[in-house]
């Protein structure tokens, strides 16, 4: 995909309800490599907390024998944060509210991270 | 973590606890160290502080060639097993420069966010004093030298 791809792709992402902002991290660095997001959402401290999140979960599971994460689903108090796994070392990352279609953001990134592949 | 300034410990405590960085330097322009975490030997300190700011000198000037008027903020060196994070940060008490060695357990994203809290949290506690000097100055080697004999001894 290209950077307009993916710039189209994370825009239907942050399109659903509730979602204010959707990026593409690259978990080595905890860089954003693409974003679409509200003005007011850090997105780079986004990436940095997330993609140390996910390196956490990878570890854990590794020290479990068991396969890698393709998933992280963080629920707060007023929002959640959705990581989906694409072509390593890239995760799709969502930032919601707690109001938001979570159940439809969930198949959304499947279908983005899958076309990362 | 050794550190001359007692109220720069628990910003950089924080820090190093924040970014799982492994080493981390903080000195002024001038050469003086203000603290070291990790460091076991003077002459390792001496030299990292040294090429440190011979690094933030030179990419300076690189950013007055390329009419970047607020320079870089930070130079990054990634390894295959560990990186080097390198930024010039304002204070109170002049420009300081801190160096920060960082391996898997971290990385640039997470040094670059908690180290943007740290800087703050020095400019809010720093006394203010001394006047900003030049990278590289005069007296760097004799204000360095001075430095690491305070915080390991005589040499």
């Amino acid at each position: 995909m290209s950077m307009d791809q993916w710039q189209a792709a994370l825009r239907d992402v942050t399109g659903i309800t509730g979602v204010i902002g959707a990026l593409l991290v690259s978990v080595d660095d905890g860089l954003v490599i693409v974003e679409t997001a509200m003005e007011d959402l850090a997105t780079a401290d986004v990436a940095a907390l997330s993609a140390a999140l996910v390196n956490r979960a990878i570890r854990c599971t590794n020290a479990m024998a068991g396969p890698a994460p393709q998933t992280l689903y963080l629920v707060g108090e007023r929002g959640a944060l959705l990581a989906v796994a694409g072509r390593a070392p890239l995760w799709l990352v969502a930032v919601a509210r707690s109001d938001a279609e979570l159940g439809r953001l969930r198949l959304s990134m499947r279908d983005f991270a899958d076309e990362l592949q | 973590m050794r550190v001359l300034e007692p109220w720069v410990a628990d910003p950089l405590a924080e820090f190093l606890r924040e970014s799982s960085a492994r080493l981390a330097l903080v000195m002024t322009s001038s050469g003086q160290v203000i603290a070291q975490h990790g460091f076991t030997r003077s002459l390792d300190v001496m030299s990292a502080a040294a090429l440190g700011a011979g690094i933030l000198a030179t990419t300076g000037e690189l950013a007055k060639i390329l009419e970047a008027p607020n320079g870089f903020g930070a130079v990054v060196h990634q390894g295959e097993r560990q990186g080097v994070w390198l930024a010039g940060f304002d204070t109170p008490r002049g420009r300081w420069i801190a160096l920060v060695v960082f391996g898997h357990e971290s990385s640039i994203g997470l040094v670059r966010l908690f180290f943007a809290r740290f800087a703050e949290q020095i400019s809010a506690a720093a006394p203010p004093l001394a006047p900003v000097r030049d990278v590289l100055a005069e007296g760097f080697e004799r204000e360095l030298d001075l430095s690491l004999r305070a915080l390991f001894g005589s040499r």
